[in-house]
């Protein structure tokens, strides 16, 4: 054992990946520069100004995300960035702006430009009332004009009206749903994206990074629908602004609450109840929502006949609010905060596990054109179980994950041609892998700790996107990442088997090893006319925590470790291709995407492999390389009685790991080739809705015995090669029907009934096989199939009340 | 010991599925020894068993390894083992004197006939750790545990600190073995408890609804407690799961780590034991 005291950057063996600070100082300027040089030759002569301002909605107060501002004249805009701002910056003239968002009454506005405006727009959401105006509006075309591809962007309101498990509305249920999007298990939140593994998703909920965004063993999701604005998924083309992991970012973002009037909403469905207050604290200026949700089958469970069960308890709750305050046109504060539990407990033992997350930001506009966000974020991922003291194996478990991040973001509006993004991030991690510890005065266990420790993630970007003519915007940028270990930690050092032949203890605020990355990020976009478009994108994306899970689907007790001495970071790069296509106005969208990725030091374990409170995880971690390929279409009807999409995906994944399948190649635990969803939602009458899914994917890779020996009284099974069978192919369909009470304007208390049922044809998807030995006859074995649901009824009930 | 905490925390919060009997079609594949047995040290003759592998389906008793040489060797001395019904039976046993001594490593020996996945001889060795006395053992009935209650059996013994231990629990009823295939045995290591005085630490817990498990008043409760290696621990841990798979926490399946060599299955162990007894009034 050896003690390193003194010296940062002591661990010099990953010197290829070592890189210091100074190319960061020079990315930026050189950005900026590029693309300044482009517009100086081109914009000398002509005055420009600008037009700024935030898209609102009318009875809400809320942002608009994603909102489209159209110059008729030019045929160029702008769109609304996560907060409502826009900018535009153009030559003097008259223009007439076209204000437009799904969902909204589009509004069109003439300006004479000859000084900097400031025009905010508060759109009018559609009512079923304005339905003649609606039919004769343009939807927005950012499926082919933007040079953003492989995203996804939903709404709440779309989310809801997907049929769901036990009538439990659920994000990340929707987004299992998305072309190149695959479920890990029956019912489970875990996601693969193109072929990555679920920890290669970042999930952020405002900005916040949530560890595990599953209830309930992973039936239900942590995102209480009440509380959520909208969400945004990208497989793919990742902007340089988010980092981290390899295959996924999805963004959450919670409501604001509304600024206009107060709102009650609600739901009581058969295993959860949900409440939303939210309302303004000064009129037009601040507001808050605080939402909570809670389960509550365990309330029944003293009914029970079996006498074991009646003091169990089992349920779950979330906790959302938020507040915001515009302090004035230039500045705005948003706090908003996260708390969810699972609580599990009976007569011998207990356990709870959660996350909270919490989030300060500033919204602040420099000028007209260069808007910034500060961020604050702390998350905490933590898992708690043990048996009451007062016995002698009483005892406690326990393990954490805590992050303290400081962000700041910039948008520059130069022009209509040209929009720069920059800023940097800092993440402190805080690793308690684990604890477990006797407890009380008579407990005869002792303490078994895996040493705590500590890392730095930080990163720095820019990027533009510009637009170098009608039919041609590129978009490039660069992401600078870093990874530095931190003391006080403990690293072990390992020999060609992985056993561990010793170790270094370092001390508090040692930089003991670093690793950096360069993450370019590039995408074209080439418009042949208003209705069709060809994109393409690459990106090379770092990720420096990963699960430490050899399951499919994983449990709560999974825990997150950094990169290290011993772990090299995961790198993937991915290219697509994709053909975009709008329809009807645009209320169709259409597109293929055609894509590659590769991915290097991607982690896998070795079998039989000691995941939890092991202090030598290290040492159980077999890496390789990964490459998954694939080809996603995709239809979206947002036609006025029938929305949702139809996809279509084949994609491919496989891993290739030197100790693991003999150092051939295997197929990936999420490589599913075939999949279909449908997702369609149709508006039978004001009053009525109908909604139905159905999802189609090739069963999942699974290893079974091919052989059979006999050891002390059992039968054991001798295995194939990894992953060499399948499952029999999955398939579902979901549907449900909504009543809405009756509309009439001003009304302040409104609701709807929902009756939804999951697997309606009652398919006996497989969970699980396990081979068994016959108890009547132990000479005889015999394969067993374990599914977990027939047909799963439920009703919801929801309401609101405003008090308009 | 966080092994059988973690297995019961979990367990107990499983949300159980349906399931059903199903017809599968596997590949077949080639022939592998299994070779399954220990020594010990008490006083007696022990037995190892050879068969073969089959295919998953096979169906019938598992096909046996007859006319083997047979011999075990401790480092100083070489024994011979017969086979009990020659021609026939495939179990091998040693002569009825034999006793095992810790701290020794004994290797097994066997030279099969006709070649088994291209071999002809498998080797295993095991060391034979010590296992520390028990003092004594308790009982516990909890009838508000499950549908019949369940029987606690605890330990009382005094844990050694200076080296990593592993054990394996055997339990006897009335002189008869309970624990009488793999899957019932409890195995643990010493984390959590290293150096310990154990006291009344829980080794089983006896589901009065299953058959094997029931114990009445009046009957003679013995705890067998072994000092294994930890390559056996992990070979027993790993038997008992073999063929579940349960998606929340089952790893990728793979086949069981055993000692034998040159392909073969199975475990040749050597352990040191140690008793207590109590009568259930």
């Amino acid at each position: 054992m050896k003690t390193v005291n003194s010296g940062s950057f002591a661990n010099n063996r990953n010197f290829p990946f070592m890189l210091m600070k100074i190319p960061y100082l020079i990315l930026l300027p050189a950005l900026l520069f590029i693309s300044l040089c482009g517009q100086s030759q081109s914009n000398a002569k002509p005055r420009h100004f600008t037009i700024s301002g935030k898209i609102t909605d009318l009875s809400s107060g809320e942002a608009l995300v994603g909102a489209t501002v159209f110059i008729r004249e030019l045929k160029t805009g702008a769109v609304s960035d996560i907060y409502g701002n826009y900018s535009l910056t153009l030559d003097t003239g008259a223009y007439s702006l076209v204000y437009s968002y799904i969902g909204f009454v589009t509004v069109e506005k003439k300006i004479d430009l000859h000084s900097n405006q400031t025009i905010s727009i508060e759109l009018n959401p559609h009512q079923q009332t304005l339905k003649e105006v609606e039919i004769t509006s343009e939807k927005d075309d950012k499926n082919v004009k933007k040079p953003e591809m492989s995203t996804f962007r939903m709404d709440i309101k779309t989310i809801q009206r997907i049929p769901a498990l036990m009538g439990e509305v659920d994000i990340i249920k929707a987004i299992q749903l998305l072309p190149g999007v695959q479920s890990v298990g029956e019912g489970a939140s875990g996601f693969s994206v193109r072929g990555g593994a679920p920890d290669q998703n970042l999930i952020l909920l405002d900005e916040a990074t949530v560890y595990n965004a599953s209830h309930l063993m992973g039936f239900f999701s942590v995102f209480n629908n009440d509380a959520i604005k909208d969400v945004k998924l990208y497989k793919g083309d990742i902007p340089a602004n988010y980092g981290g992991r390899l295959s996924s970012v999805l963004d959450v973002r919670m409501n604001e609450g509304n600024s206009k009037k107060f709102e009650v909403n609600g739901g009581i469905g058969i295993i959860a109840s949900r409440l939303t207050v939210e309302g303004p604290l000064a009129k037009d200026r601040a507001s808050f929502i605080v939402s909570g949700r809670r389960t509550y089958a365990d309330l029944f469970l003293p009914l029970s006949s079996n006498k074991a069960l009646q003091n169990n308890r089992l349920y779950f709750y979330d906790f959302n609010a938020k507040i915001n305050y515009r302090i004035n046109d230039n500045n705005q504060i948003f706090l908003s905060g996260y708390f969810g539990r699972d609580v599990f407990k009976n007569a011998f033992a207990g356990m709870q596990w959660g996350n909270e997350t919490a989030t300060f930001r500033w919204n602040h506009l420099f000028t007209k054109q260069l808007f910034s966000n500060f961020s604050f974020i702390y998350t905490n991922y933590r898992y708690f179980l043990g048996t009451p003291a007062g016995d002698n194996n009483s005892f406690e478990w326990l393990s954490n994950l805590r992050d303290l991040g400081l962000k700041g973001d910039f948008s520059y509006y130069l022009n209509t041609k040209n929009t720069i993004k920059f800023g940097a991030t800092v993440i402190y991690h805080m690793f308690t892998p684990g604890i477990a510890r006797g407890i009380g005065t008579e407990t005869v266990f002792s303490e078994v700790k895996v040493p705590n420790n500590y890392a730095v993630e930080s990163g720095i970007y820019g990027s533009n996107e510009q637009q170098l003519n009608s039919h041609l915007t590129i978009k490039y940028g660069l992401r600078l990442s870093m990874f530095q270990n931190v003391g006080p930690g403990t690293v072990f050092h390992y020999d060609s088997t992985h056993a561990a032949i010793d170790s270094t203890v370092y001390n508090p605020g040692v930089l003991y090893n670093t690793y950096a990355g360069v993450e370019p990020r590039l995408g074209i976009l080439y418009e042949f006319n208003p209705k069709s478009s060809v994109k393409a994108s690459y990106a090379r994306t770092y990720q420096y925590l990963q699960l430490a899970q050899n399951s499919t689907v994983g449990t709560p007790l999974d825990i997150w470790f950094p990169a290290s001495p011993n772990v090299k970071p995961q790198i993937a790069d991915q290219v697509a291709l994709g053909y975009f296509r709008n329809f009807r106005r645009n209320t169709i969208e259409t597109s293929v995407e055609v894509y590659y990725k590769w991915m290097q030091n991607v982690v896998d374990f070795k079998d039989y492999a000691k995941l939890l409170l092991n202090s030598k995880l290290e040492g159980e971690i077999r890496t390789g390389k990964a490459w998954s390929y694939g080809i996603e279409f995709l239809v979206r009807l947002n036609e006025e009685r029938l929305n949702g999409w139809i996809s279509y995906t084949y994609s491919r994944t496989f891993r290739q790991i030197a100790e693991i399948n003999a150092g051939s190649k295997y197929p990936a635990p999420y490589d599913k080739p075939n999949n279909i969803s449908v997702v369609l939602n149709y508006n039978i009458s004001k009053r009525f809705t109908v909604s139905a899914n159905w999802v189609y994917a090739t069963g999942s890779p699974v290893t079974f015995p091919t052989g059979r020996a006999e050891v002390g009284g059992k039968i054991i099974p001798i295995y194939s090669d990894r992953n060499a069978y399948r499952y029999q192919d999955y398939h579902r369909l979901d549907v449900s029907l909504t009543f809405y009470s009756k509309p009439k304007p001003g009304r302040k208390f409104t609701w709807d009934l929902n009756f939804s049922v999951y697997n309606a044809y009652n398919r006996k998807n497989t969970w699980s096989i396990n081979f068994v030995q016959d108890k009547e006859n132990p000479n005889t074995t015999y394969a067993e199939k374990v599914y977990l649901f027939g047909i799963v009824p439920s009703v919801t009930f929801n309401f609101h009340f405003n008090n308009d | 010991m966080i092994k059988q905490i973690l297995t019961l925390a979990l367990i107990s919060i499983l949300i159980t599925g349906c399931t059903e009997r199903i017809d599968l079609t596997l590949d077949e594949t080639y022939t592998r020894i299994v070779v399954d047995g220990y020594v010990a040290t008490d006083f007696g003759a022990y037995q190892i068993a050879l068969t073969k592998s089959t295919d998953y389906f096979y169906n019938a008793p598992m096909p046996r390894v007859n006319n083997a040489n047979v011999t075990l060797w401790d480092g100083t001395n070489s024994y011979y083992l017969n086979e009990t019904v020659p021609g026939q039976s495939g179990i091998y046993t040693t002569d009825s004197s034999f006793e095992a001594q810790v701290n020794k490593t004994y290797t097994l020996q066997v030279r099969v006939p006709e070649a088994i996945s291209g071999h002809n001889t498998f080797d295993a060795s095991c060391h034979l750790n010590p296992v520390t006395p028990i003092d004594s053992i308790t009982y516990e009935f909890h009838p508000e545990y499950g549908k019949e209650g369940v029987w606690f059996i605890n330990l009382w013994a005094q844990e050694p600190g200076n080296e990593v231990n592993y054990y394996m629990f055997n339990l006897f009823k009335n002189g008869i073995l309970m624990t009488d295939s793999i899957q019932k045995r409890t195995v643990s290591d010493d984390a959590l408890i290293n150096g310990k005085y154990m006291t009344g630490i829980t080794v089983f817990r006896l589901n009065n609804a299953h058959k094997w498990m029931t114990i009445a008043i009046g009957d003679t409760i013995t705890l067998q407690m072994s000092g294994i290696t930890k390559e056996y621990f992990n070979y027993v841990n790993q038997v008992k799961q073999a063929g579940f798979n349960i998606p929340f926490f089952s790893g990728p399946p793979a086949n069981v780590q055993g000692n034998i060599n040159n392909g073969g299955i199975g475990f040749f162990a050597a352990y040191s034991n140690s008793y207590a007894s109590k009568v259930v009034k």
